[in-house]
């Protein structure tokens, strides 16, 4: 964004906003009517938690959220605070008795707060590198998949860590480099010749699978699984070269001009699919939520909502559409951490779970308040360290100690737990649902041809 | 968490009390934060606060109390802020205490049966902290997720299960109080009941924090009931299923719970998160739920199966599994949330009535309801008589908050007419201040600030609560008084 597209977005296009919301797309008056202000939703709170404080918590943020649209405060940095505060977990649409949609909410008022308040200095231009210039470009993301690799296997990494250098990072960037997967080829780069990756045996259907931005340089063996496991069951896989970042980042940091620009290009990336299987939580709910960002265009509005009933999680597809149960025994204990953003955002809690328990050998131990944020919250551990470190301790307080894996299905998850087992000296595993299914039918398969 | 941040205000008073708790993360100040502190769960009237303070414990707030108490400034204790009569709004721009950071479990006495806890100790998890020991917490108000013991002291609050176990008074055995004046005093020490005197625990538990700030509660605990069931239970006319309680009360069952829903709370409950599929043509829906010696439940649910069937049930069964009992009550105790569902405002009433005049209260009270235009949803503990007529508006249209309020209040006039009070399990607050005219003369009022006086004479702890303002009698008498002495 240049210096002038900057001043020009400071004055607000039109007066038709609502109260002190002076930009188009203001938060919506039917999300808050709902709200009674009843108070159920404060203990799902994980900030309200840590600090006890209203404005901190659900309630309070729909509180003032309200209060601004009826003039009472301004879309200032005091008012920024607790809406940027918010890990956008959702928790709080699960207690309510009255489902309101306070992740909706935070997400409007956030863009409210980015077009009165755009991000300057170095804030602003760390922002614009990876929301704008970095996320929407694979071959960007590719790019620096391979400088992490390099910085991995060239010895880099290593130097590094003996040297020190590392102890210049701030921490929780450190904490962060510390858990860094090991980048291996993208999914979307490996398959961009081959049209159809065919089922194995017989057809049942076709699907369109989204590779994601981050999952795809970060965690491409979990794509990697997530295509075995999809066609081992029967579905030709098609990975459309067109498709890009699904938005959620830039919606939860209120850029959602850049929302809509991405939703519009993925919503033409899959339109010749029936199906579009999706093993990123965080992704899966924003694509199922396209239509939030088209509220004042009507023809676009009804096209996001005829695309977001196409969008599955991998584990709701399978559980649906049936899977063939793995033979091979895996022999380990399991405890699951259900994402935010499939639990709370798309209502899909024992699914994941039942296909766990279809692996022969698997132990399932129970994790106590499962469906708490881990802390990750997209990039909330980047933005807001302190408070992420702290939603993290206590969810690590939670994970049993004599479990070997922890599965889930979101990276940012996969990520900030791993930093959580690194941090507090536990030794557990992290996986994704799919991979594990994944690694019983390879050992099944290498038990048939007599390797095991 | 704004950690670098000072706190930088004009004000001298916020700098010391900032002083006191420790600094910035103890203490909000600016108006876009205090805002969030202009209401509890009683909306209509709002009122920015001066500053909220978060102590961590006992002695901070002692000092708090102390520094408002010499400086002249008023203050009032806060909970969860999920109150339903305004009890915490800070009517006089009050310094807000909030009690949310003292939230310990200190100890846990199962052979004594007590625990001793924190006041912003969420109630649930006392229940949820003992329950694999056997044990658990009775007052089970229907914000129990969320509200604190403190609160529930403050409220005397109840909850469905209050009638066969009593409501929090009949659980409390000792307090940790914060005096007006900021002196530190116990009350029931050790949590031995029935200490020789005056009733002090009483006194203090339900007086709305209008005489002192509990820091320390101790609680007693009860072991589970060996058996539990709970019956559902479906009414073509409330008359029947008002008179299916009187039945089985008279029938000499003591149910844990009993629990009615009108029709539009139905519409209610049903429009919102925890469904479980009620007909929408009923009149009434009955939740009954007993406990105790499993040897003797199964008979006590054939007896009530058949109560319920004399007063032509449409359908009655009881819960097929614990499951199935869970969505019942998660139905049931979400229900005044549930109105956000079926309307943007609602004004909760909590009226106590003689169960049999349940029928007569709830025609007068869909009378209110047609005569104001607003509607009204009755949720009823029907066991022991306590009445919830939710009033449902839209504060957006002008003049309808007013509407509201007046037909509230008209609900309770109906409900001290027919020979009960205006409030159950609620509180007074701001809200009923003036229907304490309903049931207590002036002559009667003025005995109880009286008694407020001796505790908080200064009137600056959350005054201008629970009772009506002075009429200009009781002024002149005061006054008088005042006269005589001086």
């Amino acid at each position: 964004m240049s210096v002038r597209e900057l001043d020009l977005k400071q004055e607000p296009p039109c007066t038709s906003g609502l109260g002190n919301y002076l930009w188009s797309d203001p938060p919506d008056e039917k999300k808050w009517a709902d709200c009674v202000h009843c108070g159920m939703c404060l203990e799902s709170c994980p900030t309200y938690e840590q600090t006890g404080q209203e404005q901190h918590s659900p309630r309070g943020r729909v509180h003032l959220i309200k209060s601004v649209a009826e003039g009472k405060l301004q879309v200032n940095e005091q008012f920024m605070d607790p809406v940027f505060q918010c890990l956008d977990c959702r928790a709080c649409t699960t207690a309510c008795p009255a489902d309101v949609d306070v992740g909706g909410l935070i997400e409007e008022a956030r863009g409210q707060i980015r077009q009165a308040m755009p991000l300057t200095g170095v804030k602003g231009a760390i922002s614009k590198f990876f929301l704008h210039d970095l996320f929407p470009h694979q071959n960007r993301l590719n790019t620096l998949g391979g400088l992490l690799k390099f910085y991995q296997k060239s010895g880099m990494q290593k130097a590094v860590r003996k040297t020190k250098l590392i102890n210049i990072m701030p921490q929780h960037l450190a904490d962060m480099e510390s858990i860094m997967p090991e980048v291996k080829e993208p999914v979307k780069k490996k398959y961009k010749d081959v049209k159809v990756i065919k089922a194995k045996g017989e057809t049942k259907q076709e699907v369109a699978m989204l590779t994601g931005c981050v999952m795809d340089v970060m965690f491409s063996d979990i794509n990697e699984s997530t295509i075995n496991v999809l066609t081992r069951n029967g579905n030709d896989v098609v990975i459309p070269q067109n498709q890009t970042c699904c938005g959620a980042l830039h919606v939860h940091a209120g850029d959602r001009d850049m929302g809509r620009k991405l939703a519009k290009q993925n919503m033409e990336a899959f339109k010749d699919f029936d199906k579009v299987i999706v093993n990123a939580a965080g992704c899966g709910c924003m694509m199922k939520e396209y239509a939030e960002l088209f509220k004042e265009d009507p023809e676009m509005h009804a096209k996001a909502e005829e695309f977001s009933e196409k969008v599955e999680d991998i584990s709701k597809f399978l559980h649906e559409t049936g899977y063939e149960k793995p033979k091979a025994e895996m022999k380990t204990r399991i405890t699951y951490h259900d994402a935010c953003h499939l639990a709370h955002g798309q209502g899909i809690r024992q699914q994941p779970r039942d296909i766990l328990l279809d692996i022969p050998g698997v132990d399932m131990v129970h994790m106590p308040n499962s469906d708490r944020c881990c802390g990750s919250a997209g990039i909330y551990n980047i933005t807001n360290p302190e408070m992420a470190n702290a939603v993290l301790e206590s969810k690590m307080e939670n994970v049993p100690d004599d479990v070997e894996m922890i599965s889930m299905g979101n990276p940012g998850c996969m990520l900030q737990m791993a930093m959580g087992v690194q941090k507090y000296g536990r030794n557990q595993k992290i996986v994704h649902t799919v991979q594990l299914l994944d690694w019983a039918y390879q050992k099944e398969d290498r038990v048939k041809e007599g390797k095991e | 968490m704004r950690t670098k941040d000072r706190v930088k205000s004009q004000d001298q008073h916020i700098l010391n009390l900032a002083e006191i708790v420790g600094g910035s993360r103890s203490i909000l100040y600016q108006k876009e934060d205090l805002v969030a502190y202009d209401c509890d769960g009683f909306t209509i009237h709002k009122h920015l606060p001066r500053a909220v303070v978060f102590p961590k414990n006992t002695q901070e707030v002692s000092e708090i109390v102390t520094y408002c108490s010499e400086n002249n400034l008023p203050f009032l204790a806060r909970g969860a802020g999920t109150g339903l009569s305004g009890g915490a709004i800070p009517l006089n721009g009050e310094i807000i205490i909030s009690m949310v950071r003292m939230k310990k479990l200190i100890s846990v006495d199962l052979e004594n049966r007590r625990a001793v806890v924190e006041p912003g100790f969420v109630n649930l998890k006392l229940t949820n902290s003992i329950s694999d020991k056997g044990y658990y917490y009775a007052p089970d108000p229907s914000s129990q997720y969320c509200c604190t013991i403190g609160g529930n002291v403050a409220e005397n609050a109840g909850g469905a299960h209050c009638l066969k176990y009593g409501v929090t008074t009949n659980h409390i055995l000792g307090l940790e109080v914060v005096m007006p004046n900021g002196k530190i005093v116990e009350i029931g020490k050790d949590g031995i009941p029935d200490a020789p005197g005056y009733d002090l625990l009483g006194l203090i538990t339900g007086s709305e924090g209008t005489l002192g700030i509990v820091t320390k509660i101790t609680v007693r605990v009860l072991k589970n009931p060996e058996g539990k069931q709970t019956v559902l239970a479906y009414f073509d006319r409330v008359e029947d299923g008002s008179q299916a309680v009187s039945d089985i009360i008279s029938a000499g069952i003591v149910p844990a719970a009993l629990e009615m829903m009108d029709k539009t709370a139905i519409e209610g409950v049903e429009a919102a998160a925890f469904p479980v599929g009620h007909p929408k043509d009923i009149e009434a829906v009955l939740l009954i739920e007993v406990d105790g010696i499993a040897a003797g439940i199964e008979e006590q649910i054939d007896q009530i199966l058949e109560v319920c069937r004399k007063r032509n049930v449409r359908e009655v069964r009881a819960a097929g599994s614990e499951e199935e009992r869970a969505r019942w009550w998660a139905n049931r105790k979400t229900g005044f949330g549930a109105m956000g569902a079926i309307s943007p405002d609602y004004l909760v009433q909590d009226g106590v009535i003689p169960r049999s005049k349940l029928p007569e209260v709830l025609s007068r009270i869909n009378q209110i309801s047609s005569e104001s235009g607003l509607r009204i949803a009755n949720i009823f503990h029907a066991g022991d008589g306590n009445l919830h007529p939710l009033v449902l508006f839209d504060a957006r249209i002008p003049g309808e908050s007013e509407k509201a309020l007046e037909a509230g209040s008209q609900c309770l006039k109906v409900c001290a007419d027919v020979g009960g009070t205006i409030t159950g399990e609620h509180g007074v607050g701001i809200e009923k201040r003036e229907e304490m005219r309903f049931v207590f003369t002036e002559e009667e009022i003025a005995a109880q600030t009286d008694i407020r006086e001796v505790f908080n004479p200064h009137n600056l702890l959350n005054a201008g609560k629970l009772f009506p303002s002075p009429s200009r009698c009781a002024e002149i008498k005061k006054e008088m008084k005042a006269q005589a002495i001086s």
